[in-house]
């Protein structure tokens, strides 16, 4: 009985540490720009293609994480200088652009890969103890993956000069600028950092998850609502919305069916949207 | 307003013979692929219509398109042939307009969010609506589908489909149309541009957008409910994501911001996609690209391609007679305004301090005070933009504080603000008409395109005197800078409110247009019994205008008085000059 409950545990804390690794880059890009990436999801399917590549080719999954990072930075390079950087001041028209670059980039997977299912063969079998639950290793590595990268998001965030000047660039860019913080390129720079962690984030979930085209469309929504509901522009945010979000999706998932989860996970969603439109963690 | 010109009714007439012709010219394969693709572009015209006009994007349509589709085809498989359907098919319609409406109320019911977040719960309504249909098997068939669905009674061949598809394509047009010359079109398109203008105009701007996306399910319910007797098969894609993607793509490519741009997107975008897609691999990335174009470079589509010869039909139209408008509904005389200790803070920021002013009369009032003395926060407050912590504000006795600005505006409130913010986009006419409607109008009369003929006694006499606001089809975006504070200031009087609010009416101006401003307002309170507060930094407008002046500082009312008393009051040279010591 008692592994039974841990196993639960586990699960929950395995989706919420999921959920959380993936709206990372999403928090990051609307958290620190403004922006809302619709693409968001994409890239991190462009990031399981990229797992898919590296086992086609015979290489070592872990190979597919430089190839990540390297497609979808030169991809976040591109789209913050053509499509998001002309309309910094114009945040309804970046919703349109990249919502058509979320459909571009899955017609471009659907010419390259077709519309099929693929599966990634996980990098690491078996199953490991944990307090009398037997639970699969790769998961438990995926929640310490998850736990490491915002830990040392967070602290390098706060504690080093690039993180402050982030800061300065996002309460004021006038005066940011002023000062001579070249915001420009730290907003590309940041945009980039976005769309690097949405690929990471594909290669890391691909084992577990059917591969293809339209997978993105759940994580953006799904990234979405958790800073609806967390709140923008604090890691407390990203953990407490993933938590809602992630926790409601999984037990109602659990006691009913994937729509019944999904459901709730919207009225939760439109319910923030009246009583507390800044989210749990609201930045000021 | 003007009639449609003659070239306008020659294009319309030009259309409708071609689509009447289409199926004889073309063939029974092109007729069936445009009958679909007819009952595409209504529901396309819908989202032109909340996109376009209203300026929120609706990522999720196909839910509503697949709703009724599923309903019709239910009720054709039930009643078949029965006179039956003659009621069921159009409820069908109404239904997904019916969920249209819901949704936008209980979205937009708080904060007006006509961003991200309306787009995003669209667009996850969209997937869920996907998955319901494809789970609950008993009802819909599941994945494969609702198959087997016979075709409307009486009309089975492909051309009698096809001209159902068409005359449902011309009366959704027709209505939309009606629509767009009508108050509520005008409206919607002011929203757009700038909300908080219109809601301070009295104007529920919430519900106006939850009316838009009704009308946009609605018109996707109609394309649905021909869908299922027209393909016979209603499978859950269409509720689902690729359909709802398809309607955004072509109301952009066509241009969203015209009646016709999403319907001609529709035509063309369908009818090159069912020829290419087979032979050309990469037709859906090429459109992808030319979506991401047309919305970084050019927002008006290929419907904007037309714009010149629409200008030269656009000619020789004859203006309408004027009709008289109605006197606003709102009880006579001055309205009796109270603050009692009306404390208000935002964030750590303490903005009023137990705040206590009366007005009782009418007449013009100067409010002055330092930057940062909580001048236009008092307005804010007064049309119920801020909400106070504490203390009370009545207007002829009753509590102000709890109601939304709107339901506070229709007590007899006008206001202009510090900013020009007239609709730079609508013409001078619209612009007019916006301000004339303002607290005249029940819900029904904003359906009538006639109110754009409104005229009344004050806005003649305002037109004798700026010839430029008889100038009705210019667009207020060709205005210079004074003029655009002459139509803002036009723009609150022609409300004729009981209580009009000016914050710095004369910003900006020349000395020469600031006598001309004061004379406005000395004039327009002289007609009407009205209460007229502005606030003023310039102490020769204040000398020039205010019978009574209200001095705040630091949030509190530092003194009151006529002009003279307060020039002399020791406090007031203190906080302006400093104290003498």
């Amino acid at each position: 009985m008692e592994s039974v409950l841990v196993a639960q545990a586990l699960n929950a804390l395995f989706a919420v540490a999921v959920l959380a690794l993936i709206a990372l880059g999403l928090a990051v890009v609307f958290g620190l720009l403004g922006v809302l990436n619709l693409a968001h999801g994409e890239l991190v399917m462009v990031g399981a293609y990229c797992a898919y590549v590296a086992q086609t080719h015979g290489w070592p999954f872990v190979a597919a994480l430089p190839l990540a990072i390297a497609v979808c930075g030169v991809l976040g390079l591109v789209v913050e200088r053509w499509l998001v950087r002309p309309l910094y001041h114009r945040p309804f028209d970046t919703l349109v652009v990249t919502w058509g670059l979320s459909l571009l980039l899955r017609k471009c997977a659907e010419a390259l890969f077709g519309l099929g299912y693929q599966s990634i063969n996980e990098p690491l079998g078996g199953t490991l103890d944990v307090l009398g639950a037997t639970y699969p290793r790769y998961r438990l590595l995926l929640i310490a993956i998850s736990i490491v990268v915002l830990g040392a998001l967070l602290l390098w965030y706060g504690r080093s000069r690039t993180g402050t000047r982030i800061q300065a660039m996002v309460d004021n860019p006038d005066l940011a600028r002023a000062l001579g913080i070249r915001v420009g390129r730290f907003a590309a720079a940041t945009f980039v950092a976005g769309t690097c962690l949405a690929g990471l984030a594909g290669v890391l979930i691909a084992p577990l998850v059917p591969v293809q085209p339209f997978m993105g469309l759940d994580h953006v929504l799904m990234s979405f609502f958790v800073l609806v509901v967390g709140g923008l522009g604090s890691t407390a945010g990203l953990l407490t919305g993933s938590a809602v979000i992630g926790g409601v999706n999984s037990v109602v998932s659990a006691v009913s069916d994937s729509t019944g989860g999904y459901f709730c996970v919207l009225v939760l969603a439109i319910l923030f949207l009246w009583l507390r439109p800044s989210g749990i963690h609201a930045r000021r | 307003m003007r009639a449609a010109s003659v070239g306008t009714w020659r294009a319309a007439g030009v259309a409708v013979v071609a689509l009447l012709l289409l199926p004889l010219v073309a063939g029974e394969f092109w007729a069936y692929q445009m009958s679909l693709l007819y009952l595409y572009a209504i529901a396309a015209l819908g989202v032109g219509l909340c996109w376009g006009r209203a300026g929120f994007l609706p990522l999720g349509q196909g839910l509503f398109f697949g709703l009724s589709a599923y309903l019709s085809g239910l009720a054709l498989i039930a009643f078949d042939q029965s006179a039956w359907l003659l009621l069921l098919l159009p409820l069908a319609a109404l239904a997904s307009g019916a969920l249209a409406l819901l949704i936008g109320t209980l979205v937009f019911r708080r904060r007006g969010e006509s961003g991200p977040y309306f787009s995003m719960i669209t667009l996850a309504l969209a997937l869920l609506a996907g998955q319901m249909a494809n789970n609950w098997e008993s009802v819909t068939g599941g994945f494969n589908g609702l198959k087997g669905i016979p075709g409307l009674p009486g009309l089975d061949s492909f051309i009698a489909a096809y001209y159902v598809a068409a005359v449902a394509l011309v009366l959704a047009c027709a209505a939309v149309v009606w629509l767009y010359r009508a108050p509520l079109g005008v409206l919607w398109a002011a929203l757009a541009h700038n909300e908080r203008r219109v809601v301070l105009f009295g104007f529920d701007t919430n519900r106006l957008k939850a009316v838009a996306f009704g009308v946009s399910g609605l018109l996707a319910g109609l394309g649905g409910a021909l869908y299922a007797p027209q393909q016979g098969l209603v499978t859950p894609q269409l509720c689902g994501f690729v359909l709802s993607a398809d309607l955004v793509i072509w109301a952009a490519v066509g241009g969203r911001g015209r009646l016709l741009g999403p319907v001609l997107g529709a035509l063309l975008i369908g009818a090159l996609t069912s020829a290419l897609r087979d032979s050309f691999r990469f037709w859906e990335i090429t459109i992808a690209i030319v979506f991401i174009v047309i919305v970084l470079a050019y927002p008006q589509g290929l419907i904007g391609v037309f714009a010149p010869l629409e200008r030269r039909w656009g000619q020789g139209r004859r203006a309408l007679a004027a009709l008289a408008a109605p006197p606003r509904r709102q009880p006579g005389g001055a309205l009796r305004l109270q603050l009692e200790d009306v404390e208000l803070q935002v964030g750590e920021v303490r903005i009023l301090d137990k705040l206590s002013l009366a007005i009782e009369r009418a007449g013009v009032f100067c409010v002055i005070g330092p930057n940062g003395a909580g001048k236009t926060s008092t307005f804010n407050l007064l049309t119920g933009e801020l909400r106070a912590q504490a203390g009370r504000v009545r207007f002829d006795g009753l509590a102000i504080e709890r109601r939304p600005t709107h339901q506070i505006v229709a007590l007899g409130v006008g206001r202009k603000l510090q900013i020009p913010s007239v609709f730079a986009h609508l013409s001078i006419a619209d612009n007019l008409g916006v301000a004339l409607w303002s607290g005249r109008t029940s819900a029904s009369d904003l359906l009538r395109p006639r109110l754009r003929r409104w005229r009344t006694p004050l806005l003649a006499a305002l037109q004798e005197r700026y010839p430029f606001l008889a100038e009705a089809q210019r667009t207020a975006a060709e205005l210079a800078h004074g003029e655009r504070q002459i139509l803002e200031l036009a723009l609150a009087l022609l409300g004729e409110p009981r209580l009009l609010l000016l914050d710095e009416p004369c910003a900006g101006l020349s000395p020469q247009e600031t006598a001309q401003v004061i004379d406005v307002i000395r004039w327009a309170s002289q007609r009407s019994a009205a209460t007229i507060v502005v606030i003023e930094h310039d102490m020769s407008l204040v000398r020039n205008l205010a019978e009574h002046v209200f001095v705040l500082h630091n949030g509190r009312l530092l003194a009151q008085g006529s002009v003279a008393e307060i020039q002399a009051n020791p406090a007031v040279k203190a906080i302006y000059v400093g104290s003498e010591k």
